[in-house]
Order: structure tokens, then C-alpha cells, then sequence
């Protein structure tokens, strides 16, 4: 959907952004990881034209630029405003025919379960309503590039489970998602590409399905010293490990699951554990920071 | 366009008269209608009806434009702006709500000032708007040059530094051309001395002209850009518009316009930073 080619942008003397190149596929839920001042943000200013880069450029692949619905960090409002007038200015901007601005609006409100403070001025919601307006206001005229800076950021539990639940909706509806996040639950929630940033540079950029099947493994953990089974298991996959009482099968080798638990049946060995490792978010941004 | 750049107006003028900011301008053009046209008093010239409601309209437009660009400026409105297919139409819309709002209050001043005010006859009334509305539309245009919103870069100190100097150029004395005058000499002097007689002669000829006759054409050179504000204040004290001055208006929309352009340039090619 879109193309960064060897982006960089300076501010001054500060160098957000250094020669990135990305490539936004169509449908991908990104998530930009990356501590404060990693240049997230200031990407994300780039894809939505808010910003010129410094150097390089950013282009749409297939010609015309999407309709981009942005939600920036900071919850600010026009104050103002009630919601659904709000969000009505949103339409309107949208290119939405007037006789349909009403049914868009509710239908955004809906969708983010605002419906009840449709008529509340903005000054009087809670940071949580806040935070699903901002949400609302990106879905209106269903633009198929979101750019979400921060969704959950200062929500409560429940707070993050919805706009989790709303943004898996919003994949599934085939939208392009662009979002940062500190949250790295959410990002393993809802995304479907990872990219790492830290001083304005790519650390890391990988599938969140191929990220996370590294280094995947299967712990089983029998009731005493493997001693007297260890060749035998060795024999199976040179990827089985026995480290005294527990059996590891990494990669490939913990497709034999299965035939590892009937050997060790067989030979009156009492299963006390089995459990499934993978590596976690966790690991892979502080490897990737280190 | 048309509803976007309408829909954008709408909210900023609903923005401006639902503030503090807003009540304040109201307050303002009622005690400027109390102290220029004193209900008690009456003000029956016309030319001072048209002057001092158009000076009024002038100001105005500079600080509204100046307070609704910095409306504009602020971070609550980047979803608006990443939705517009050109950033130009955000900048139209701060300049068109600045003239309505301008116009608005303007129009409140003028109603009230015509109680007791001047015999205003259709003829008279009809010379009015295309001069009002001029002199509004550049001030708003300037004051977008002066504001944070538009500016890029050094952009405003070009542009109101180029303005000094046809201000102060048109205001010009003797004592200033002989100066110059006499620094042209001196150079050409300096210019004969290192034998250099083409750059020495320029400058000779360029000083003797200062002398002769430059004084006067460096205040019509200068004064050029400003004819238009003298044109239309000596059709308002003449009472009509000979055909030249009725052309004054229009040159100063096509100011205008030109100083839009640009800040319609800067704006659509600089880094969006608004204030949170």
C-alpha cells in the first residue's frame, strides 16, 4: 500500500528518522515498538503527510494515496464540541454526501460503543471515552489506512481489551493498520508485522508470527533422571535436548511430540509436565535494544 | 471542496464566537461604534462613515485572522488536516472564516453607525463593499504571514522587511537621497582609483541622478505598491470613483491573492506543527 524508500528526517540537530526503508502491505496490522523518542511518531507523521521527510521518499505503491484516518498520541479535542458533532466535522471532511453524515456517525459510534454519549460535550468525557473517539473518528468513511499512535495509552485494563477487540475487528474488516504502542500485550494481540526502532533507526522488522516462532520450543518433564533414554531420544532428532529430568525439542523436532511422550510411557517414565515455550515480545525488543 | 472548505469555516467561526476571544471582539467593535459614532452626536459625513468603518474592518481582519490562525494551529485539529486532500483548503478556510467573522462585525458597526450616520443612498452604498472587502481580505492575508500558522522559516521577516522598505521608501527625503548620493560618488571614486572606469562612470551617473531628480522618483517607485490606499481614500473624499480609482479594489485583491499564494506555498510545503 505504501513505500518508504531511505527516509530520514532531521530536526535541527536532531536526527528523528535515519535512511528507513519500509514497505506497508495492504491489509497488515504494523506495530512500531521502540522506547520514547525512537522516531515512531515521527514516522507515522511522515505516512500521514503531516511531516516531509528530510531525505528520501514515501509513495504510495499502487499509485493514488489511500484516505488515511489518523489518531494522534494526545487525546485533544476541540472542546467545544459534542461527539457527534465532532465527528459530524469529520464527516463532512470526508467527502461523505451530507445526507449521509448521520448514519456514518452512528455507525462509528457503535462500533467504539460510544452510542450513549453521542450528545455529551467532549469536555465532560472520560480519558477512556476519549480515547474511543479518537477511534471513532478514524473509522468515518471507512478509510482503508489507519494510523494509530498510541491507542490504549493511560487506559485501563478493560479500556485496552476493548480497543484490542476494536482494532482485531478492524484487521478483519481488511483495514491497513499503522499503530504505535508501549503496550507489548497489544502488539502481540493485534499485529501482524513488527518493526523496532530506536534512535531513529530499524533494529528489527519481521512477521509477528515468524518473530514469535523463533526459538519456539516444547518442555517435557518426566519424574526422574532421563539417564538411561537420552541416546535413545538423541537418535530421534539431533534437536532434542535431555537436561536430566526434562526433555527439549526445539524447531523442527517438536513435531515429534508425540513419539517422545510414547517412548518415555513406554519405558516407565511418568510425565509430570508438558508445556509449549515461545519466545516472548518481551525478549525479542530487548534483544533487539541490547 | 466546496463542503469541506465550508464545513472547516463553520467550525472556525463557531470556534471564535462561542469563546472568550470572540465576546472580547463583540465588546471591542461596540466601544469603537460608541467613541467614532456617539449615538447623541451623530456623524453625517460619509467619508468618514466609509474611513473609519473600513480602518475598523482592517484591524479586525488582522487580529482575527491572527486569533483564528492560531486556533487553526492547534495539535486537537490533525485528524481534520490528514483528512483534506490539500493542506491549501485548511488555509482557505482560516482565510474565509476571517473575512466572514470581519464582515460580520463590521457589518454590526456600520447598521448602527448609519442611527443618526450619513443620507446613505443606493449609489453610495453600492461603492462601499468592494472596498471594505479589499482592504479586509489583504489584512487577513497579512496577518497570515504574520502568524506562526503559515510562516516558514524566515518567510514573514522577508515579507514584512519588504514591506518596510517600500514604507519608508515612500517617505523619502532630500537628506537620505544625498546621502546615498553621496556614498554613489565616494564609490565611484574608489572605483576610478583601482581604474575600473565602466563601475566608476555607473556610479557617477547613478549619484548625479540621485541628486538631480532622485528623491522624487525613489518616493514614486516606492509609494508604487501604496497607490491603490491613496486612490480609494481620494474617491471616498471626492464622493464617486473615476474609472481609474474604481480600478483600486481589484489591485488590492490581486495583492491579495498573490501574498495567498505564497502562504498557501509555504503551508502546503512545510512541516505541520501544531501547538498542544
Amino acid at each position: 500500500m505504501i513505500e518508504i524508500q531511505n527516509v530520514s528526517k532531521q530536526y535541527h540537530t536532531l536526527k528523528a528518522l535515519d535512511k528507513i526503508s519500509l514497505t506497508i502491505p495492504r491489509g497488515e496490522v504494523i506495530g512500531l515498538l521502540g522506547p520514547n523518542g525512537a522516531g515512531k511518531t515521527t514516522l507515522i507523521k511522515l505516512i500521514a503527510g503531516i511531516l516531509f521527510p528530510s531525505a528520501g521518499r514515501i509513495k504510495p505503491i499502487d499509485g493514488a494515496w489511500p484516505i488515511i484516518g489518523y489518531k494522534p498520541e494526545r487525546l485533544l479535542f476541540p472542546n467545544n464540541l459534542k461527539v457527534h458533532q465532532y465527528l459530524e466535522l469529520v464527516a463532512q471532511l470526508s467527502n461523505i454526501p451530507r445526507s449521509q453524515v448521520i448514519e456514518e456517525v452512528n455507525k462509528s459510534l457503535k462500533r467504539v460503543g460510544l452510542r450513549e454519549a453521542a450528545h455529551k460535550k467532549i469536555k465532560t468525557c472520560s480519558k477512556g471515552m476519549r480515547q474511543r473517539l479518537g477511534l471513532a473518528q478514524i473509522l468515518i468513511g471507512d478509510p482503508p489506512l489507519l494510523l494509530v499512535d498510541e491507542p490504549s495509552n493511560g487506559l485501563d485494563p478493560e479500556g485496552q481489551e476493548e480497543i484490542v477487540r476494536c482494532l482485531h475487528e478492524l484487521h478483519t474488516a481488511g483495514k491497513t493498520i499503522v499503530m504505535s504502542s508501549h503496550q507489548l500485550a497489544e502488539v502481540t494481540e493485534v499485529c501482524t508485522q513488527l518493526i523496532i526502532l530506536n534512535r531513529g533507526k530499524v533494529l528489527y522488522q519481521n512477521s509477528m508470527a515468524d518473530a514469535l516462532a523463533v526459538q519456539a520450543h516444547t518442555i517435557i518433564q518426566v519424574d526422574r533422571h532421563l539417564d538411561g533414554v537420552s541416546s535413545l531420544l538423541q537418535r530421534l532428532h539431533p534437536e532434542i535436548e535431555v537436561e536430566g529430568d526434562t526433555v527439549v525439542l526445539s524447531n523442527e523436532a517438536m513435531a515429534l511430540r508425540r513419539q517422545v511422550l510414547s517412548l518415555l510411557l513406554h519405558t516407565n517414565f511418568d510425565v509430570l509436565r508438558v508445556e509449549q515455550k515461545r519466545v516472548t515480545l518481551a525478549e525479542i525488543y530487548t534483544e533487539a535494544m541490547r | 471542496m466546496k463542503q469541506r472548505i465550508w464545513s472547516l469555516t463553520t467550525f472556525f467561526l463557531r470556534n471564535l464566537f462561542t469563546s472568550l476571544t470572540g465576546l472580547i471582539y463583540l465588546i471591542l467593535v461596540l466601544v469603537y461604534w460608541y467613541i467614532f459614532f456617539p449615538p447623541e452626536q451623530g456623524t453625517p459625513d460619509y467619508d468618514n462613515y466609509v474611513l473609519i468603518i473600513g480602518g475598523l474592518g482592517a484591524g479586525l481582519s488582522f487580529l482575527v485572522a491572527l486569533s483564528l490562525a492560531a486556533r487553526a494551529n492547534e495539535a486537537a485539529n490533525y485528524p481534520f488536516l490528514v483528512r483534506l486532500p490539500s493542506k491549501v483548503e485548511y488555509l482557505t478556510a482560516v482565510l474565509l472564516s476571517t473575512v466572514l467573522a470581519t464582515t460580520i462585525l463590521q457589518l454590526l458597526v456600520a447598521l448602527l453607525a448609519l442611527f443618526e450616520g450619513p443620507d446613505m443612498t443606493l449609489p453610495l452604498a453600492l461603492d462601499i463593499p468592494p472596498v471594505w472587502l479589499a482592504v479586509n481580505v489583504l489584512a487577513a492575508v497579512l496577518a497570515l504571514h504574520a502568524s506562526d500558522f503559515a510562516t516558514a522559516g524566515w518567510s514573514r521577516v522577508y515579507i514584512f522587511g519588504i514591506l518596510a522598505i517600500f514604507l519608508f521608501g515612500q517617505n523619502i527625503n532630500e537628506s537620505v537621497t544625498n546621502w546615498l548620493a553621496e556614498r554613489a560618488g565616494r564609490l565611484g571614486s574608489f572605483f576610478l582609483s583601482r581604474d575600473i572606469i565602466a563601475l566608476s562612470d555607473i556610479m557617477n551617473t547613478f549619484s548625479a541622478w540621485l541628486m538631480r531628480e532622485g528623491t522624487e522618483t525613489l518616493r514614486q517607485l516606492f509609494g508604487f505598491i501604496f497607490w491603490p490606499f491613496h486612490a480609494i481614500s481620494e474617491a471616498i473624499f471626492q464622493g464617486f470613483f473615476n474609472p481609474t480609482q474604481a480600478l483600486a479594489p481589484a489591485i488590492l485583491l490581486l495583492y491579495a491573492t498573490i501574498l495567498f499564494m505564497l502562504a498557501a506555498d509555504l503551508f502546503a510545503n512545510k512541516d505541520v506543527d501544531f501547538t498542544e
